[in-house]
């Protein structure tokens, strides 16, 4: 009986598992982990380039139908440079949001009356891709 | 339009509108709806009447609700193959 307990005992002594050495790397591992998710580019977003901006904005609003793509320059506005009204303005803001992928609150999206105004906000928005 | 919030809340109508009809998984649907969206704002742009202002705005509130659920509807038969017109030209 006595060796029963004393193998026993040698035995559980010997399986014994240590909780607190690896816990303690799986803490700062889940910290590097925490720092690096904050930073990456798949959860911040990335800003774009200003003049890649710029290009894409000016292309989308040549494509739209009644615009006369002679006439778009990087300072034009929609209303007083191209001859657009609001309706169009709302559709020209939708063709943005399409090609830079993201959604445009409507607050924001009523500020949006020129080519430079649309490329300042987009340019400063971290999800536009 | 009549004051500037009521402006504001029509082309935010007009938004809702064209952002629900991007939601439809059909084509043919979802060009319709958008072009069917634009149409109707731009007839009734001229409208002065308050009254008759008011009864294209709640008809198009109630337009955006049927599109809503209808997005949701035909969602669920979608159509398997796309339309050629969405094909990427190579």
């Amino acid at each position: 009986m006595a060796a029963m307990a004393a193998v026993r005992c040698a035995l559980l002594s010997h399986l014994r598992v240590r909780v607190e050495s690896p816990a303690a790397p799986a803490v700062a591992l889940s910290f590097v982990h925490i720092f690096r998710r904050r930073f990456s580019n798949e959860v911040m977003g990335s800003f774009l380039d200003k003049s890649e901006v710029a290009d894409r904005i000016i292309t989308v609003v040549k494509n739209f139908q009644k615009v006369d793509p002679s006439k778009v320059t990087p300072n034009a506005h929609f209303q007083k440079d191209l001859g657009l009204d609001s309706l169009d303005t709302v559709e020209i803001v939708m063709a943005m949001e399409e090609e830079f992928g993201f959604e445009i609150p409507d607050n924001e999206a009523d500020k949006i009356d020129s080519i430079n105004v649309a490329v300042d906000f987009i340019a400063s928005h971290p999800q536009a891709k | 339009m009549a004051s500037s919030a009521a402006r504001a809340e029509v082309l935010s109508l007009l938004r809702s509108l064209l952002r629900t009809a991007t939601k439809f998984s059909d084509y043919n649907i979802r060009e319709y709806a958008k072009r069917r969206a634009i149409d109707g704002f731009r007839d009734n742009r001229g409208l002065t009447d308050p009254s008759s202002i008011a009864a294209a705005f709640a008809d198009g509130k109630s337009q955006l609700e049927v599109a809503k659920r209808q997005a949701v509807v035909y969602s669920l038969y979608a159509p398997r193959i796309k339309s050629v017109m969405e094909a990427e030209s190579p």
